[in-house]
């Protein structure tokens, strides 16, 4: 007990006199000063009185006393203050050093800068798109419902359909009725509710414009456990299937941008559709609906609107519907039951509706219900951007590596000119340890200055990059925060930098022979060995270099490849704009009369050449497919009877520039009235109509065989070339086109406008045109065909843009280490260039000499470059596109550049070497 | 350098030292060599340098406190004193410091075998 108290007390006692001494220093130090007097007084006295003369009793104290000085550091080595004075001291001198030798400064903490900045800004983007959770409470147990089925088993499915392999598609889209079994049958989870996200088009202070709006069910708020900011949200009876009440709930984000925050808000109303919603809340900050963390929809309505915002099918409302899969449907897990068991009850129940809704047409492969992770909402980008993300940290790792080479080299050259200094501190009484400490302090000081400076490059870069990442006509705002992860991480990995390019200089510089340092001329074999580990750097960043160079040789070949695929229709000149009319003002029929307007009015836009519509544009990640059957095929019940297929206008072919090989493509002949027809492309004819003449023969078409638009025939009446689909990887696909006249309705079509002037500047004429028909259409997502085909080729743009900054960067910081070590090698072998130069050698030799020594170097690098690039790109060979990971145009112009650089990089020093006088070298030493 | 050898075994009774001459009553450092070389008799001469880090150093771990005061001539002195972790040390030390004497002794007083 004893002890403990004791150890308790002296634990609490020195922090404090610790503090004490800090703070009052200067107190301190005129106590000490006084205390030491007064004991020489004292001890001068004694003698006195013991019968010395004072002069003489004086000197004997002082004697006897010792030098107050080492006293008084003994007495502040005590207090603890040893310590914190000599790391205040090394600081000081750490910057004056820094401040001394301003170019090794600059270029240190430029490069370092760079290199964490990079990473910073990567390790924001990278934490936010992958690890971002939602705002509500405990995200970590909400599960979405998602179901996998072989093709064709499921045939209405609006949303998300992925193809999976063995011949399967998977969806999370639900039918209503099957919802709201689910939820009446539900006993594992707190509770189901259902979402859907839709575009609208709305009346915003008096313009008209397309809105995002996710439609929820009345548990939605409360399950999620989120309430409003002002008013209240969707709840109870708002969502009552065909009753459901038009309310709207405003996103934070819209409500600012609309309305400025304004309270006043509430009460007033917006039209959609055609149809007036009360405004009866607003969402709280931060809150962005269930589909993601991009961008918040802008209203929330009750799932019940759905047959106003987002009509579907004949009747427009799918609330009844068990054949369409639409709905996403979400839960909140209890907490006591496992994921397994949900899961298997959930398959059960879902099997058993299913099979109640089609009967008969299931078979031996019901579709099969799965439970995925709901805390990064519906469709996480962490699906396509894991692996991107993945490289560029890898890197940017890399690059930081490098510049950490760079500065340990820069930073041995140093330390092998401070010799003579350490020597004589260690003469001095300098201790191993304190001089290791000296020089950890100036590596950490310019660790610190690039750290603080990297701050501010990630900052910038957390900015740009998600630039990089969207195209410019959507809105989607990916904001990065800066959160104390990203600075702790900027942190970490600064002191890891520091003690990484500081350690070992240090270590070797402390470790230094006496001796050797003091005397005036030292043997060239000691520089050797360490010129040694200077080379093996140097080497390694050359490695590193080639390694970045590559890449961005590999990423840049692949958008280079990708800009130049040829998509089979000209994309110059070429508009595009989305008009999205709403079923109420717009049912079957009027669309398709709207739409033949428009063709007109736009066609007459002067510095228009040719209009057609058509239901999707070309390489936009879009499609459309259906039942393709042929006069003597046998209805298939399975998917592999489906083709894409466009609805076009009729003067698609021509304003495209697709090539029509055989037959005849769509024009005035082809009316609402006359016979249907039909145009297939050639991978269709391959495909379907081998070794026959497709060209008059007919086939049905239709999403189910009871589809009331099927049941008649079509005829096919021409072929056209082939051309990309929904992106520029894709193979070619078989098509096939119809007239969009000859059927009862389509609903949103995009116009593809072919002009002879700038596309863009057609834009006015454009608006007034469709307002002209229609005040309150808007004009959705216009932009150039060319801008759309880039935008496919986004990820593969910010790649570039990324990977080519990085080469950059590492060209210039190997070219800094190639010339550092030749101009400390030429320094070093002053002499003996000089004996060289006396003995006959010519300048040129010498000149050959150096150059060589440095291609040598250079040569090591780039093959172990080389062999490790050879072995990562065949990581990132899905990400690269006509060619394979072992390039060898990108590895040979690779190991090109960098050697060029390296001879450029040594060809100052050899020059220096070579103008050496021998008179003067021989007298250095 | 010899000096330091000398030090280092004194260390820990320099600071039993300190801690028993300050237990007799309030001192400032020049009092407390002179209570130490008056208690010994005499007999123990410390150096004078090596008595204020020691006496820095029991203060900042808590075992005495300063306070300043007027020395005999009127002059400002810091004055030490005991705390209650120093009494506690104190007895502890001394405590431990007889039991290895006596070991000492024990182990010293051994006669060879058979002798």
């Amino acid at each position: 007990m004893k002890r403990l108290y004791l150890l308790l007390t002296r634990m609490l006692a020195q922090p404090r006199s610790w503090f004490w001494a800090m703070s009052q220093r200067s107190r301190l130090e005129a106590e000490m000063e006084a205390e030491l007097a007064l004991h020489l007084e004292s001890l001068a006295a004694d003698l006195v009185r013991a019968g010395y003369p004072p002069a003489e009793a004086a000197r004997r104290a002082r004697v006897e006393l010792g030098s107050a000085v080492v006293h008084k550091d003994g007495m502040r080595a005590s207090l603890g203050l040893r310590w914190w004075d000599g790391l205040i001291a090394d600081l000081r001198y750490a910057c004056r050093r820094l401040r001394r030798s301003v170019i090794f400064t600059t270029i240190a903490v430029v490069s370092l800068a760079l290199a964490i900045g990079a990473n910073t800004a990567i390790f924001s983007v990278a934490k936010q798109v992958l690890y971002e959770r939602f705002a509500v409470p405990n995200p970590a147990n909400l599960r979405i419902l998602a179901w996998s089925a072989k093709t064709g088993l499921m045939r209405g499915v609006w949303g998300d359909y992925n193809q999976l392999p063995a011949g399967h598609v998977g969806s999370s889209g639900f039918s209503y009725p099957a919802y709201e079994q689910l939820r009446k049958q539900n006993r594992l989870f707190e509770d189901l509710f259902a979402t859907k996200r839709a575009g609208a088009n709305a009346i915003v202070q008096g313009n008209a414009q397309q809105v995002s709006v996710e439609m929820v069910s009345a548990n939605y708020y409360a399950a999620l456990g989120v309430g409003p900011q002002l008013g209240r949200v969707i709840q109870g009876l708002d969502d009552a299937g065909a009753n459901s009440a038009p309310v709207a709930v405003l996103s934070d984000d819209f409500w600012l941008r609309v309305f400025g925050r304004s309270t006043a808000v509430l009460g007033q109303t917006i039209q959609m559709n055609g149809t007036t919603f009360l405004i009866v809340g607003v969402n709280p900050h931060g809150f962005s609906g269930v589909s993601g963390f991009q961008q918040s929809p802008d209203l929330f309505v009750p799932l019940g609107m759905q047959p106003v915002i987002s009509p579907h099918g004949s009747a427009g409302t799918l609330l009844t519907d068990t054949d369409t899969w639409w709905v996403n449907v979400m839960g909140r897990l209890r907490p006591d039951v496992s994921d397994a068991s949900v899961q298997s009850v959930l398959d059960a129940q879902f099997k058993a509706i299913v099979r109640a809704t089609m009967p008969g047409q299931t078979g031996e492969e019901p579709p099969q219900l799965q439970l995925r992770d709901g805390s990064r909402g519906l469709f996480p980008s962490q699906d396509e951007f894991a692996k991107p993300m993945a490289v560029l940290l890898t890197l940017a790792g890399f690059v930081l590596l490098l510049a950490c080479a760079n500065i340990a080299n820069l930073m041995l050259a140093r330390g092998a000119q401070r010799q003579r200094e350490i020597s004589v501190r260690i003469a001095l009484g300098a201790g191993r340890a304190r001089l290791l400490r000296q020089m950890l302090v100036e590596s950490l000081l310019l660790a610190f200055l690039g750290g603080v400076a990297g701050l501010a490059v990630g900052y910038i870069g957390g900015l740009r990059i998600p630039k990089l990442m969207q195209s410019p006509w959507e809105h989607g705002r990916l904001q990065i925060h800066f959160d104390w992860e990203v600075f702790a991480f900027t942190a970490a990995i600064t002191l890891l930098t520091g003690v990484l390019f500081g350690l070992a200089p240090a270590w070797i510089a402390a470790r230094s022979e006496v001796n050797a340092g003091l005397k005036k001329s030292a043997t060239s074999v000691t520089r050797r060995r360490k010129g040694w580990g200077g080379k093996s750097l140097v080497g390694f960043q050359i490695a590193l270099s080639t390694l970045l160079v590559v890449g961005a040789g590999l990423f840049l070949r692949t958008l280079a490849g990708l800009n130049a695929v040829d998509v089979g229709f000209r994309t110059d000149h070429l508009l595009l704009a989305e008009v999205r009319p709403t079923s109420q003002q717009y049912p079957l029929g009027k669309d398709i009369q709207l739409h033949q307007q428009l063709e007109r009015e736009i066609a007459a836009i002067p510095g228009v050449e040719s209009v057609a519509a058509a239901a999707y544009p070309y390489i936009a990640g879009e499609i459309g497919q259906t039942f393709f059957v042929p006069e003597g095929e046998a209805d298939k019940n399975d998917g592999s009877q489906m083709q894409y297929v466009v609805d076009v206008g009729n003067d698609f072919f021509p304003t495209l520039q697709i090539p029509i090989l055989a037959g005849r493509g769509f024009g005035p002949q082809d009316t609402p009235t006359s016979a249907h027809v039909a145009v297939i492309n050639a991978s269709l004819a391959r495909l379907r109509f081998s070794g026959q003449n497709p060209l008059g023969k007919r086939f049905r078409v239709g999403m189910h065989p009871s589809d009331s638009n099927s049941g008649g025939w079509v005829q096919i009446v021409g072929i056209s070339a082939d051309t990309h689909f929904s992106s520029l990887r894709d193979t070619l696909p078989p098509q096939f086109f119809l007239p969009y006249v000859q059927w009862p309705g389509v609903g949103s079509m995009t116009y593809e406008i072919r002009t002879q002037v700038d596309a863009k500047s057609i834009f006015p004429a454009l608006r007034r045109a469709v307002q002209r028909a229609d005040r309150n259409l808007p004009l959705i997502n216009v932009r150039t065909q060319q801008q759309q085909i880039q935008a496919d080729m986004q990820q593969e743009r910010m790649f570039v843009a990324l990977t080519s900054g990085f080469g950059l960067l590492a060209l210039a910081l190997a070219s800094v280490g190639v010339y550092g070590i030749m101009a400390y090698s030429v320094a070093q072998r002053t002499n003996e260039i000089g004996i060289r130069l006396a003995l006959g050698a010519l300048p040129r030799q010498v000149l050959g000499m150096i150059l060589s020594e440095a291609a040598w170097i250079s040569l090591g690098g780039i093959a172990v470059g080389l062999i490790a690039a050879l072995l990562l790109a065949r990581l990132v060979r899905s990400m690269l596109y006509g060619l394979q990971p072992s390039d060898p145009v990108s590895l040979m112009a690779g190991a090109g550049l960098l050697i060029a650089v390296a001879l450029a990089a040594s060809w100052l020093p050899a020059r220096r070497a070579a103008s050496v006088q021998p008179m003067d070298a021989l007298r250095h030493e | 350098m010899g000096d330091d050898k000398q030090l280092d075994l004194l260390q820990g009774t320099l600071d039993l030292l300190i801690l028993k001459a300050v237990s007799l009553g309030p001192l400032h450092g020049y009092g407390v060599l002179l209570r130490i070389q008056q208690i010994s008799g005499q007999a123990l001469v410390i150096q004078q340098g090596s008595l204020y880090p020691a006496l820095y150093r029991l203060e900042h771990q808590g075992a005495i406190a300063s306070d300043w005061g007027e020395s005999e001539n009127n002059r400002k002195a810091k004055f030490y004193r005991l705390t209650t972790a120093g009494r506690l040390r104190l007895e502890e030390e001394t405590e431990k410091w007889n039991r290895m004497v006596g070991t000492m002794g024990a182990i010293l007083l051994t006669q060879p075998e058979g002798a």
